[in-house]
């Protein structure tokens, strides 16, 4: 008890010295306390988008498994890659059930495509022989690019991957089109496609397979292709001007019992996390995969949206250290001189009896004391400014949040499709949470942070303090004094 | 009462005063008791035991570290030091009384030899209990807490032996008036005191556990003849009243003249 009514004494007299390191202390906190909000709010930010992009995986191909006995200055290499190409084992919709059975995989959703010729409508002339959408036509199952159309049936809309990234958005829709579309023979078609045959909402066109079987489908929405996505065209026509659009189930049910309609399937599964993609992609080989096929993640365009988080992120951390050496070493020269000043002190207490520790205790509990106090305001103050500084420094990520919302609700023709008001709804789309300002908290964990902030100063400035208490000798310090 | 206790530590004489009938009946008993306490005293002295020494200086020698091999402070001194007495502790400057002391007072360590106190070597003691409890140290330069006052020196070292009693204040205030000084002084800041003042209050600091023994480091070296002499009276009437072995170190001959028993330290190696 006595050491602290002695240290509180002390802490009095030295008014001045214990202000400076008040002051200085109120400082280091404030800063810690705005960076650490910063930072924490960084983190969570970027979690919060790399969630929003679901871990995607996707299947693709192992070209330097497939170009590895490949010379293309020889006829028959290339023959043979061609033959070797022919052969890989696609997989079926049971295949990628199959997959999906997995501990690694929270969801999936594929999409789903088959080659029709027109019966009622006609094909919209280009000059690309290719009308397939970007991922389709591996193996040899294909036989789309010979037919008028491609009917690509999305499994969720989750699949439909082109209106989360705007290469298609919707033009004209009906009011009850999303209620609809997963539920029966339902189509979106190009906006080009409905003007080349002069069609529009709810109206029926009629598609055949070779075999000469028609199949009849509702128009329950019309989209364009954005220009700045159609790379490469050519025409007068967009690439996806002969791509109709339709749920999984209805292409399913056109080739069921039907074997001659051969069909082509993408999926998408949602793992856990990007850690067990090796594991995963073995179970796949297990399971059956061809070993020419791979799995591709979107862990790098995650990483991408988050790169200007991260440089905050970099700058707070490096603030934060910066400031705690400066602080640390202030702290600890001040407590030094307060040590040589105090010497005398030190050597009375020591000769009638005060034990070193005990002494140490008293100049530890005096930084204590004043920390506390001065934790508790830097704390204060800088809760109050670390939103708007965060605010401030996250400007721009806030735009661009805000943005992309409002980009992908567009692309699906501007509908609240069942989602919370402000976020984008369904697994494997963008989940960007529009953000009007960061809300840089000052919660228990950047409490816990700047406690043990605290202790750690403390600790640092009073091992002035300890060693000196140690290495003084009571009648040295008393004989210097005489 | 005060200027009785005063009169107790000679400062003034009260001689000259008029005084009753039952204040002379008081003052005859309590002179026949210290009469009878002195005899009891001279017996106890005639037959000195081992019991009484309270303090056995044995073989001690002391070398500082950074000092040659057979570069002594200190060689061989075997002092006993009893209850009750008044020693001096003389020797030329430069002679080790000062180191002599730091070894009694456990601020130091004997290089070779031990030192006995109450039964149990210095060795084996934890030696901050030992100076908190066991031991008062007075010096010549009174090493007081300059930015506390009075009592508050006095208190902080009762403090320090962990006394538990109520009134700190009020006992602290009782040894500054025992050892001669104004219960008025007890609030000021002692830079405000006189050196004789401030040496008073450092003999009530070392007194505020009520140690066995008090070492004093030339406790009267900046102190005028008035006021040593007061000093010595209190230090005297410490090991003569109240039991205490009193060890001053010094060269005064006024001191020397009023101790018990002098002990000589001579240089250890003359250049």
């Amino acid at each position: 008890m006595f050491i602290l009514k002695n240290a509180w004494i002390s802490i009095k007299r030295n008014k001045g010295r214990n202000i400076l390191i008040g002051i200085i202390i109120l400082i280091i906190a404030c800063a810690c306390t705005i960076t650490l909000a910063i930072k924490n709010t960084a983190v969570d930010l970027i979690n919060s988008y790399k969630s929003a992009y679901d871990k995607e995986v996707t299947i693709g191909f192992n070209r330097e498994n497939m170009m590895k006995d490949f010379d293309p200055s020889q006829e028959e290499g290339r023959e043979s890659a061609r033959e070797k190409f022919e052969n890989i084992a696609s997989y079926t919709i049971s295949d990628v059930e199959k997959f999906a059975d997995s501990d690694y995989i929270e969801s999936y959703y594929y999409t789903y495509g088959v080659g029709l010729n027109g019966n009622s409508i006609k094909k919209a002339e280009i000059e690309s022989n290719s009308n397939m959408p970007n991922g389709f036509g591996h193996g040899k199952e294909n036989n789309m690019s010979e037919t008028d159309f491609t009917l690509t049936g999305y499994s969720s809309e989750d699949a439909m991957s082109e209106f989360i990234s705007g290469a298609y958005t919707m033009s004209e829709i009906t009011d009850n089109a999303w209620d609809i579309a997963f539920n029966g023979n339902y189509v979106f078609i190009n906006e080009e496609l409905a003007s080349y045959n002069n069609l529009k909402l709810n109206d029926k066109i009629k598609l055949e397979d070779e075999d000469g079987n028609v199949y009849e489908f509702e128009i329950i929405g019309i989209f364009k292709e954005n220009e700045d996505d159609n790379q490469g065209a050519m025409s007068m026509f967009s690439n996806s001007v002969n791509t109709i659009i339709t749920n999984s189930d209805a292409v399913v049910n056109l080739t069921n019992g039907n074997e001659n309609l051969k069909a082509s399937i993408y999926p998408t599964f949602i793992i856990d996390s990007y850690d067990n993609v090796e594991k995963l992609q073995d179970e796949f080989y297990e399971k059956g995969l061809d070993e020419n096929f791979i799995l591709q993640t979107n862990e790098e365009l995650a990483e991408s949206g988050v790169a200007s988080v991260k440089n905050i992120l970099s700058f707070s951390t490096t603030f934060l250290v910066i400031t705690l050496i400066i602080g640390g070493i202030v702290l600890f020269v001040i407590n030094m001189i307060n040590i040589r000043e105090r010497k005398y002190e030190i050597g009375v207490l020591r000769t009638i009896g005060i034990s070193k520790l005990k002494l140490t205790m008293q100049f530890v509990a005096e930084l204590v004391i004043v920390s506390v106090v001065a934790l508790t305001l830097g704390t204060g103050i800088g809760a109050v400014s670390s939103k708007g500084v965060s605010n401030s420094l996250l400007a721009n990520e806030i735009n661009s949040s805000n943005e992309k919302t409002e980009e992908v609700n567009k692309n699906f023709g501007g509908m609240n499709r069942g989602g919370e008001k402000g976020t984008m709804h369904g697994k494997g789309m963008p989940v960007v949470q529009a953000y009007d300002s960061i809300d840089a908290v000052v919660d228990i964990k950047v409490l816990l942070e700047l406690l043990s902030i605290g202790i750690s100063l403390v600790l640092v400035s009073s091992i002035a303090s300890m060693v000196s208490i140690q290495r003084f000798s009571p009648l040295t310090i008393l004989k210097e004094r005489s | 009462m005060a200027n009785m206790k005063k009169n107790n530590y000679g400062s003034k004489d009260s001689l000259g005063k008029n005084v009753s009938s039952k204040e002379i009946k008081i003052k005859n008993k309590v002179n026949k008791d210290i009469s009878k306490k002195k005899e009891k005293k001279e017996v106890k002295e005639k037959n000195t035991s081992p019991k009484d020494i309270i303090l056995s200086i044995k073989n001690a020698s002391y070398r500082y570290s950074d000092a040659e091999e057979d570069d002594y402070a200190l060689k061989n001194v075997s002092f006993d030091f009893e209850c009750g007495k008044l020693y001096a502790i003389r020797g030329r400057s430069g002679s080790g009384k000062t180191t002599l002391l730091s070894l009694i007072s456990g601020l130091e360590k004997c290089t070779e030899g031990e030192i006995i106190f109450d039964g149990k070597s210095l060795k084996d003691m934890n030696l901050d209990k030992y100076r908190n409890s066991d031991i008062g140290i007075v010096f010549q330069s009174y090493n007081l807490l300059p930015f506390m006052t009075a009592v508050e020196n006095i208190i902080l070292s009762m403090d320090v032996n962990g006394l538990k009693i109520k009134n700190k204040k009020e006992k602290a205030i009782e040894l500054m008036e025992k050892v001669g000084l104004k219960a008025s002084y007890a609030n000021r800041k002692v830079l405000r005191l006189s050196g004789g003042e401030q040496q008073r209050v450092a003999i009530a600091r070392s007194l505020s556990y009520n140690p066995k023994m008090i070492i004093a480091d030339e406790p009267t070296g900046n102190l005028d003849k008035q006021t040593e002499t007061e000093i010595l009276e209190i230090f005297k009437k410490l090991a003569h009243e109240e039991n205490k072995c009193v060890i001053i170190v010094t060269h005064s001959q006024n001191v020397c003249d009023t101790v018990d028993k002098i002990y000589d330290l001579k240089k250890v190696k003359e250049k």
